[in-house]
């Protein structure tokens, strides 16, 4: 049964809200979206789903995205110079709900645009959120990020899509 | 003075690169250089082409580089291992568009000339239309083969020269970090996981070498991940029993640490260091539960006393000259690949131990994706810093680099030489080896 429209609504905004903060550099109102036992994965392969027995390009929780985020802000790491912005696009979105009442999964299609100094780079591909409502908004259980050209080669990746 | 063939390079040219402890940036930035290296360092010596674990089963493939060439390294029904270039000797196209596969024919999808897993031409269609004189057996109808391949315990190297010395000979007793890797098994056996990556970076080959095996870094290059690590609280994730974290930690060197780690050098350019991981799920012989289970496992195989010596082998980035990177204790290994002057493709793998518990697998795996990820807080810092080099090095001005940290304090050792206090030793072993296969 379809969603009532104001509850896919919310939902989209909450994506669209996580998506600003990162284009905005406001890593750690990014983390605060995430649950306290949250997980950020983007597969190494298309269709995997085992996190521990296949490596991903990111397999974290909330605790070592905490690391990641502070790296972000504080650190200056020598990849984050100049500091990249990016442009996140998300369409597409189909929300559905989960196993109880105030679970929902989102899936959309993304693009990232990430530019730093002279350079460009494009990020495309699918994402799907576990949402749990939490005081009047949701809360990230698991972000999934299914980058199109995840198998494939890479440069170094910096800011979280 | 000899003129080498193709690149006008003469030896002299080679030694004028080299002033004891000083290189000429040329060697990184020069594409004359860089085709000789692919002549006479990736087209001379015993290169890494594969594992035999990633070719089990007749038909079994992996596609590779073998220096400025794509390779396929098959598995032929009579189970010997080939190593093809990946060319059709028809038309020239390049035949096979994947990484890894299996299969019973490469059929080229031009005029659909199929060739066996040893790279024997199997059958053409409509053979009437071909002359008499016209041969399947005919070796220039065949895939080119690269004519000297052997392995050691596993580890496929192939050769393009045409009198190669043995590998043992080219290994050396760098051969005993692929012992320990297969020792570490209480099986007896390791294969190379189905899980990878691939990176490259805008840089010369040679910068990644040398910055494995250098100690004097890290406090400054990966700082960005050392401070936020240690500010964080220890045991807080809740699924790698503080394994990321304690990665981290691990590069915060102070001099003490620095001056505590031992380098070696040998011969034929190999080099490798003493491990700076010390702490957590990540130290050499862990006390966790997955760990003295492990330990167990290998105890029954090995004996305790053999056993504790084979785990208690504390070496990191072990690097078999020219382009392979093995470590033991975290099953781990990357491969580098030079592309251009300055561009360099690096693939980074793991081993699963047989008969280990599931959880030491899932270690490695997470050893790999925080170090060899693109993603990584480690690796993502060293290669911005080999990058930020090529684009120095490409400038005329000042062009002599400085490799003389430690020269005071290193010692000859066997057949070859030892330094601590962060020595630039590896640097310098592997620049001697070079010098002497450009100009030999």
């Amino acid at each position: 049964m379809m969603l009532p429209y104001e509850t896919r609504r919310e939902v989209e905004l909450f994506l669209l809200r996580e998506a600003k903060l990162l284009d905005a550099g406001e890593f750690e109102s990014w983390l605060s979206l995430y649950a306290p036992e949250g997980i950020y994965w983007m597969p190494s392969r298309p269709g995997q789903t085992d996190p521990k027995g296949v490596a991903s390009i990111i397999y974290e929780d909330h605790a070592i995205l905490a690391i990641r985020v502070r790296r972000l802000l504080e650190a200056r790491a020598l990849v984050l110079t100049p500091m990249p912005r990016t442009t996140h696009l998300i369409s597409n979105i189909e929300v559905v709900r989960g196993e109880t009442n105030d679970q929902f999964t989102a899936e959309a299609a993304f693009i990232c645009v990430e530019h730093q100094g002279e350079e460009q780079r494009l990020y495309s591909g699918r994402q799907i959120h576990h949402l749990v409502r939490a005081n009047g908004s949701f809360r990230i259980a698991l972000k999934r990020v299914m980058l199109v050209d995840c198998a494939d080669r890479h440069q170094a990746m910096t800011i979280p899509i | 003075m000899t003129a080498t063939a193709a690149q006008g390079l003469s030896r002299d040219d080679i030694l004028g690169l080299v002033r004891g402890d000083y290189i000429h940036r040329r060697a990184y930035a020069d594409p004359d250089v860089f085709a000789l290296e692919q002549e006479r360092i990736f087209g001379r010596l015993w290169i890494y082409v594969a594992h035999e674990s990633q070719v089990p089963k007749p038909g079994d493939f992996v596609r590779t580089h073998l220096g400025k060439h794509e390779v396929l390294v098959t598995r032929h029904q009579d189970g010997s291992v080939h190593v093809l270039h990946n060319r059709c000797p028809h038309r020239g196209a390049r035949l096979c568009m994947v990484d890894r596969g299996s299969t019973r024919l490469f059929t080229c999808p031009y005029h659909a000339w199929a060739f066996r897993a040893d790279g024997m031409l199997s059958a053409v269609p409509h053979p009437q239309s071909y002359p008499s004189s016209f041969r399947l057996d005919d070796p220039l109808n065949h895939m080119q083969r690269v004519r000297n391949v052997q392995s050691y315990r596993g580890f496929i190297f192939a050769n393009q020269s045409d009198a190669p010395p043995p590998l043992a000979e080219h290994l050396g007793s760098m051969a005993e970090v692929i012992d320990n890797l297969i020792d570490r098994a209480p099986d007896g056996e390791v294969e190379v996981a189905d899980s990878s990556f691939t990176l490259e970076y805008q840089g010369n080959w040679k910068l990644h070498m040398e910055n494995a095996n250098d100690v004097f870094h890290p406090s400054f290059v990966h700082n960005s991940s050392v401070a936020p690590a240690r500010a964080a609280p220890a045991n807080a994730s809740i699924i790698d029993q503080d394994q990321t974290r304690e990665m981290l930690l691990a590069n915060g060197f102070g001099t003490t640490e620095w001056e505590g780690i031992e380098l070696n050098g040998l011969a034929g350019g190999h080099t490798y260091m003493a491990s700076f991981y010390k702490k957590g799920v990540i130290a050499n012989q862990p006390q966790d539960a997955a760990s003295v289970q492990y330990r167990a496992a290998l105890a029954a195989r090995l004996g305790a006393e053999r056993a504790a010596a084979v785990l208690g082998v504390n070496r990191f980035n072990n690097i078999i000259y020219p382009n392979l990177v093995l470590n033991a204790q975290q099953q781990h290994m990357r491969v580098t690949f030079p592309l251009a002057v300055d561009r360099t493709q690096i693939r980074i793998h793991c081993f699963r131990l047989k008969g280990a518990p599931e959880e030491i697998f899932h270690r490695a795996i997470r050893f790999l994706t925080n170090i060899g990820s693109p993603a990584s807080m480690i690796f993502s810092d060293d290669v911005e810093m080999l990058e930020r080099c090529q684009q120095g090095l490409i400038k005329e001005a000042g062009p002599w680099l400085n490799f003389s940290r430690g020269l005071d304090h290193d010692r000859r050792n066997g057949d070859g030489s030892v330094g601590g206090a962060a020595s630039e030793l590896p640097m310098r072993v592997q620049f001697d080896a070079w010098v002497k296969y450009l100009t030999q």
